[in-house]
């Protein structure tokens, strides 16, 4: 396990009911919406060639309304003839979904919207009703396991070294839509207290088993659990393992010179990317890992970054929920 | 591994392996006899189940398309009568709106009559879909893609049924053999003539199969073997730390005991979805010649893996036990008598040097040290057999069956101590005898 700036590739697997998404070719950047569409429920069936007359492969010709779009109640889906027209129309307001071999069709009230968001700065390399296909450069590093849904929000530091474990108390809502590292271990305390502030994402050395039963269920297992729904569970990767892992320098101490960068957690894959320059930190290194201990400047513990903020007035405020803070709090690469 | 084919003969370099994973989904009839027909399908080809969805599934249309979509099928296995081709065709309209835009997209497999076969692959289209008359075709067409082209390599399963049917063969007896390793379980019961039931559970095993025993068994039934009293949080994190790790040999004692508990629990599990898939597992209990192989078979001492047996696999006859390790020779460990008794009773050994008797009581457990061929009859509950002592003698299990454990851990750790110390596999009981 190593920090390696190259080029990596995200799957990101769409339910069923997508309306729009990204084009094979497309750039994007993580965080944007990459595909898009409706959540359907219980289908009705409707009678389609066999009501026109036709035979199955014929209906596709007849079809007034493509399959995926969204049809409101008496809608024609179908027509055939002139004088004496035959007609199918939505019984219901919802999506026309599918087509069966027998020439009939699907509809589907729609109950919700969902979006998925890319994990990865590059292009589309691939696109379909199943899945699309990031394809990026990116810092990347691949944990043990990862729950909950795909994260991103900007590296943030809270702890004061690679050993040491986060507080709940260090947790609270100025931290929300980030991406916070843990430090050695993250308890289930931790985990549900980031998750009611709006944290994205928690990075550890590891988080205890229990802990993660307790938040994502007793089926949970050691090769993570992937899930779509944004915001209806917290983001953990877990770097090395399930015990109180103390962080190896080589990835605890790129992880402080990428603080305030955007970043992505990837739970499928179990990958932590950072969307930093090839050089952070040190102009000729070629990789984090490999900067000496002495020349690294990490970042300032948020304990430490308070009394700077305090002492200086002249900083800028970002808006982070509902409170102002100063923008020291939330160093980016571009400052350094 | 080297496998000779005889003097003077080129020796084959073959790998032994589990081969590719390869995951199916189940689609089966209304009726419970097609369920068990597609689950011994699955268990035989040690294919790991993704999804099973019954002809009359609950669940909505779109809910199984999107199942069957997170589920990511490479095979489709379709089992039915006639009378389930309206639900059996909905279903696979199902699929087609999961999976079509999968890549590579699922071959359909699909063991029914020729008349139903024709009108469910124009309903499969776009998948590629082969029927099957039989079901041994069906499962040598799932092997041969766990094989994906590789000629060079053995599949684990298939030695182990080699290993049951050879052990049939030598004893003239119902054989049964009992593979316990890193990421499967598997029990196949031989008969003489070659004729051979067998479930392969993939992933369920002692390594990076470890977390499924937990999911599947739940932590208390694996923290009830243990002899020493662990808390559920600290179990866990050991249980996940081996699946992260799994090629870590067990060395200290608590890593083997722990690694018995498991194995136990798994052959418990093994022996439950068969029974589920409809093989019979009393005769797999009451098999006269049991043989351990795997991780089961390679404790340091051979009445942990008698143990294990005796727990996990409950066997309710006379039975001869070998066990042959992965990196090791096959070896005769012990034969074990279970019965199950209301009162006192006694058992006679009848060897060529003579008779002997012992008493029994109900909840005994533990060697009487007798050595050779001997017939074994217990009065009282008849339980009468033949069989051949190992190294450790002849296993007297009296516990009763089904096998319970106390709920209480100031009951159950003494016990389960005891039966540790019974049969010497922890070092207290070896420092002892």
């Amino acid at each position: 396990m190593t920090w390696r700036r190259e080029s990596w590739t995200a799957d990101h697997p769409l339910p069923i009911g997508v309306t729009k998404r990204a084009q094979v070719g497309e750039p994007v950047r993580a965080g944007d919406i990459i595909a898009a569409g409706a959540t359907v429920t219980s289908a009705l069936r409707v009678s389609g060639a066999r009501r026109l007359g036709l035979s199955p492969e014929d209906l596709g010709r007849e079809l007034r309304v493509r399959v995926g779009t969204d049809v409101v109640a008496g809608t024609v889906l179908a027509r055939t003839g002139r004088r004496f027209a035959r007609s199918v129309t939505a019984p219901i307001d919802g999506r026309l979904l599918h087509a069966t071999v027998d020439g009939d069709l699907y509809i589907a009230p729609i109950v919700d919207r969902w979006a998925v968001r890319a994990t990865l700065d590059g292009v589309v390399a691939r696109s379909d009703d199943a899945i699309v296909t990031i394809e990026g450069e990116a810092w990347g590093i691949q944990g043990a396991a990862a729950y909950g849904p795909d994260a991103i929000g900007e590296l943030t530091l809270v702890v004061d070294g690679p050993l040491a474990e986060v507080a709940p108390a260090r947790i609270d809502v100025r931290l929300g839509g980030r991406i916070i590292v843990g430090g050695a271990r993250v308890s289930a305390e931790v985990i549900t207290r980031a998750h009611a502030c709006g944290i994205a994402g928690l990075v550890a050395g590891g988080a205890p088993p229990a802990g993660l039963r307790v938040v994502y269920g007793d089926t949970v297992t050691a090769f993570g659990l992937p899930t779509r729904e944004e915001r209806s569970m917290p983001t953990v990767l877990c770097l090395i393992g399930f015990a109180a892992v103390p962080l190896p320098l080589s990835i605890y101490g790129p992880l402080a010179e990428m603080a305030g960068a955007r970043a992505a957690i990837h739970t499928a894959s179990a990958r932590l990317f950072v969307f930093a320059t090839a050089d952070v930190g040190k102009r000729d290194a070629a990789s984090p890992e490999d900067a000496r201990e002495g020349d690294r400047q990490p970042s300032p513990s948020l304990a430490e970054r308070d009394e700077v903020g305090a002492a200086d007035s002249d900083l800028e405020a970002v808006q982070t929920g509902e409170e102002l803070i100063p923008s020291a709090d939330v160093p980016s690469l571009r400052e350094r | 591994m080297t496998v000779s084919t005889g003097t003077g003969a080129p020796v084959d370099q073959t790998r032994v392996a589990l081969g590719q994973p390869l995951r199916i989904a189940l689609l089966h009839g209304r009726g419970d006899g097609s369920r068990r027909t597609v689950a011994h399908l699955a268990l035989a080809s040690a294919a790991e189940i993704v999804a099973s969805v019954r002809a009359s599934d609950s669940r909505h249309f779109v809910a199984a398309a999107q199942a069957l979509r997170e589920a990511r099928p490479e095979v489709v296995v379709v089992h039915a009568d006639a009378k389930d081709e309206a639900p059996l065709a909905e279903l696979l309209e199902a699929l087609r709106l999961g999976c079509a835009a999968q890549q590579p997209a699922p071959r359909i497999l699909a063991l029914v009559e020729t008349r139903l076969g024709e009108a469910l692959r124009r309903r499969a289209y776009p998948f590629e879909f082969e029927r099957f008359a039989d079901a041994p075709a069906l499962v040598g067409t799932l092997r041969a893609l766990r094989r994906a082209g590789s000629d060079d390599v053995v599949l684990r399963d298939a030695l182990i049924e080699d290993g049951a049917r050879s052990l049939a063969a030598t004893t003239a007896t119902t054989a049964l053999a009992v593979d316990v390793s890193d990421r499967s379980t598997s029990l196949v019961l031989a008969h003489p003539d070659g004729q051979i039931e067998a479930a392969h559970l993939v992933p369920l095993g002692v390594g990076d199969g470890a977390d499924h025993i937990v999911a599947r068994a739940g932590l208390d039934n694996v923290r009830r073997w243990l002899p020493w009293p662990i808390d559920a949080p600290a179990l866990l994190e050991r249980v996940w730390s081996r699946v992260r790790w799994p090629a870590a040999p067990s060395l200290t004692e608590a890593a083997i005991l722990f690694e018995m508990a498991l194995a136990r629990e798994a052959i418990a599990h093994a022996l439950r979805d068969a029974a589920e898939a409809g093989l019979d597992v009393g005769a797999m209990r009451s098999a006269p010649a049991i043989l351990i192989t795997g991780r089961a078979a390679s404790f340091p001492r051979g009445s942990q893996s008698l143990l294990v047996v005796a727990d996990g696999l409950e066997p309710t006859g006379v039975s001869t036990v070998f066990r042959e390790p992965d990196e090791g020779r096959a070896e005769r460990i012990a034969m074990i008598v279970s019965v199950t008794l209301k009162r006192a009773a006694k058992v006679r050994f009848m060897r060529a040097a003579g008779r002997s008797e012992a008493r029994v009581v109900p909840g005994s457990f533990g060697f009487v040290a007798i050595a050779g061929d001997v017939d074994v009859a217990v009065n009282g509950p008849g339980v009468r057999g033949h069989g051949r002592s190992g190294a450790l003698g002849v296993l007297i299990d009296a516990r009763g069956r089904p096998l319970s454990l106390p709920a209480r851990d100031s009951e159950r750790i003494p016990a389960v101590s005891g039966w540790h110390e019974a049969v010497g596999a922890t070092a207290a009981a070896r420092g002892t005898s």
